[in-house]
């Protein structure tokens, strides 16, 4: 019975301890990664000048970076299934460091495309998929509050980069500035040494399986080959759209995005047409920053209690209902006092659905399947991600309205109709995974007891309130949990 | 320009009007009817150089006053921070008269020195000035900067009747400026990264030790089941 020791070397996750450093490390990669592509739009309008360009052709910078920042999912996938998630990001810091650093001493835009968009772009991608990954293998019963708290890294950094760009531009102008930005990015080598790969436990009979471990290195070679080899063909794992909840999460996910940034995109604007001062405008999304920062650990507190997390699903549709219809609110009222109503509640929304739509998936998939999973979601996420505002400004707004009231409600609408239907495909989806457990379960009690004892013994340590990722875990093939814990071995 | 005075309480007849530059009377009174419930007040000015431009008044009796001002358009956001380049770079700084506001009918660029303006005349210095001008938008670029070039800037939008003014500022600093803090950065990262790999190497190393001992301790507590349960994973 070759593949129950294996199963038995399934990491048991820590759920504290040294968790909590990792979680730091996630927080300040997480926060880089998702903070510069937009704290670097201090320095478009220098850089716009001195190469002579017009805004829309700069601001393709940004989204270039994020753009390769979520398509660089599956190979960074890749890596942190084969490496782990430490070198990746080591690897993802320095990638950042020679994109900023080569950047500065850029002479046409084009320069600035490659260097920051793409380079910069898969760096932060390495970044942003390493830390989630590690954050699902040192947490299983507070992963919801971990989550929360790595998320929370971006409106943080966001809030500190911003002011510290306007600095940097003003005593060092855009290349200086680059140059230390690049240095700071360096950090997220800090932050990627601080994620220890994790172990399996040191137990007597353990210890012996990890002898017999090493005693048949041979046999193991060759079946790690055969593995990686399974690793590649796995680059783009479609097995998973076999899975009926992650088919359900991503087209939410997908309607989310769409809808997710073109009101921040827009809201300065609206708000200067309503006849709100330029600067006051612009103070509304330093308010949504700061309620995002206290609404992703928040939520993720209340993702982990008791009542919710067994059914967390749930929580993350009416995070998407709420939003939802927060935009739909805007539309109706003017003035600045309701604007800033529906920016606080707009911020507890955002933080709430980044609060939890990673962890989401890591509920969904396991630590096992989650660095693929999130790899393809990241990479299908890009359409409508790049699309939205676009499509939302000028198909809504400018062509067609002229009003910006009718973006609201577009969003708005795609976002309350997504989380409408993962509300009801969650339904669905929940009533399938009990039945599926009780058919297990009856299954299992015709099995002799011996073997399975321990097995079970292990899941229950695991858990107080089963997730649904308990059924699926289970049932996983056997391989995945090999190639994961041979990779572990190797540090 | 003309003034329409209406709202009058008294509604007297005739009531006396007259222009005033600056606060100075200008012309001589007149006696201003009231038609249709209103004074009009017109008056003709002949814009002759800067020396027309500044503050107009019409005034109605002792009563009402409406004020103009004549001048030339001035450029809306002029950049007050500095702009910061690097020494042997290039930089390119741009004024901007926007859209609804008349073009000027030429730009020139001037340089601050002390309290004088001297014009920049980019054809006597090509590989240093370059001024590119069009409409309502004109830049500058200076190259191969030194430390000389860093100073106020000045760009003027020339109108028949007077010169707008735009101050810039441009530093010029040199490359170290920025290095030192970069290369302070790296230093720290390396020293964070070499710290917490070592501690973890050393802890690595306790918890080894430790485990030895405590697993040879187990061993020779359990040695019998541990081999039952070895034969029952074999099967």
């Amino acid at each position: 019975m070759a593949p129950a020791p294996e199963a038995e070397l399934v990491v048991r996750p820590l759920d504290g301890g040294w968790g909590w450093v990792v979680v730091l490390g996630a927080f300040i990669s997480i926060g880089f990664s998702y903070a510069l592509p937009k704290a670097i739009t201090v320095f478009f309008h220098e850089i716009q000048e001195e190469f002579t360009i017009s805004y829309s052709d700069i601001a393709w910078i940004s989204s270039i970076m994020l753009a390769a920042m979520y398509a660089g999912g599956p190979v960074s996938s890749l890596l942190v299934t084969t490496y782990g998630s430490r070198p990746v990001v080591i690897l993802g810091g320095v990638m950042c460091w020679v994109s900023m650093v080569t950047a500065s001493f850029g002479n046409s835009i084009i320069h600035l495309y490659i260097c920051i968009g793409v380079i910069g772009g898969f760096g932060l991608s390495f970044n942003l998929n390493a830390s989630l990954t590690i954050i699902s293998k040192y947490f299983l019963a507070k992963r919801p509050l971990a989550n929360g708290i790595a998320m929370a890294g971006s409106p943080v950094f966001l809030c500190l980069l911003a002011p510290l760009n306007q600095y940097l531009l003003s005593n060092f102008g855009w290349r200086g500035s680059f140059l230390i930005l690049g240095a700071m990015l360096l950090n997220c080598c800090v932050a990627g040494s601080l994620m220890r790969p994790v172990t399996p436990p040191r137990n007597p009979s353990k210890a012996v399986s990890q002898k017999k471990l090493e005693e048949q290195t041979d046999v193991y070679g060759t079946s790690l080959k055969r593995n990686c080899m399974k690793n590649f063909r796995k680059f783009l794992d479609f097995s998973l759209f076999k899975d009926r909840g992650f088919v359900i999460y991503l087209i939410g996910s997908l309607m989310f995005f769409f809808g997710a940034y073109a009101p921040i995109v827009f809201l300065t604007a609206y708000a200067v047409k309503q006849g709100i001062e330029e600067y006051s405008a612009a103070y509304l999304l330093s308010i949504m920053g700061f309620v995002d920062m206290f609404a992703r650990p928040g939520t993720g507190l209340l993702a982990n209690t008791k009542w919710i997390r067994p059914r967390v699903q749930y929580f993350l549709s009416f995070a998407m209902v709420f939003t939802g219809s927060c935009h739909l609110m805007c539309s109706l009222g003017t003035g600045y006092v309701f604007l800033v109503v529906y920016t606080v509640l707009f911020g507890i929304g955002f933080g709430m659905m980044f609060g939890l739509i990673f962890e989401c998936l890591m509920d969904l998939m396991g630590s096992q399947r989650f660095p693929s999973a999130v790899g393809l979601v990241t990479i299908i996420e890009c359409c409508p991600m790049l699309l939205g505002p676009p499509a939302a400004g000028k198909g809504a707004l400018v062509d067609i309205t002229g009003d910006y009231k009718y973006l609201f409600i577009m969003c708005g609408s795609v976002i309350l109709t997504g989380g409408v239907f993962l509300f009801v495909m969650n339904m669905y989806n929940y009533h399938m995974l009990d039945k599926e457990r009780a058919m297990k379960e009856m299954g299992q009690n015709h099995e002799p007891k011996d073997n399975h004892d321990q097995e079970n013994g292990t899941m229950m340590q695991l858990k107080e309130h089963p997730p649904p990722e308990a059924t699926v875990e289970q049932t996983a093939p056997e391989a995945i949990d090999e190639t994961a814990t041979q990779a572990d071995f190797f540090f | 320009m003309e003034c329409t005075w209406t709202g009058n309480q008294n509604k007297l007849p005739n009531i006396t009007g007259y222009w005033k530059k600056d606060g100075n009377e200008i012309d001589s009174r007149l006696t201003v009817p009231l038609e249709n419930e209103q004074y009009n007040l017109k008056g003709v000015f002949d814009i002759v150089g800067e020396e027309s431009l500044g503050n107009y008044s019409c005034v109605f009796g002792s009563e009402a006053k409406i004020e103009f001002v004549l001048a030339a358009p001035q450029m809306g956001e002029v950049r007050d921070k500095p702009i910061v380049s690097y020494a042997g770079d290039s930089v390119v700084i741009a004024c901007k008269m926007e859209e609804p506001k008349p073009k000027p009918s030429t730009w020139h660029w001037y340089k601050a020195n002390g309290t004088d303006k001297a014009l920049i005349d980019a054809a006597a210095e090509p590989h240093r000035y370059q001024i590119h001008s069009e409409g309502g938008k004109s830049t500058l670029t200076v190259r191969n900067l030194t430390q000389a070039d860093a100073g106020f800037y000045y760009c003027g939008a020339v109108y028949l009747i007077s010169t707008s003014l735009g101050r810039l500022e441009v530093r010029v600093i040199t490359f170290l400026e920025p290095l030192k803090p970069f290369i302070a950065i790296v230093v720290e990262v390396l020293v964070l990264v070499a710290v917490i790999l070592l501690y973890e190497r050393k802890s690595k190393k306790k918890s080894i030790t430790g485990s030895q001992k405590t697993k040879k301790e187990k061993r020779e507590n359990s040695g019998g089941e541990e081999s039952s349960s070895v034969r029952q994973r074999k099967v």
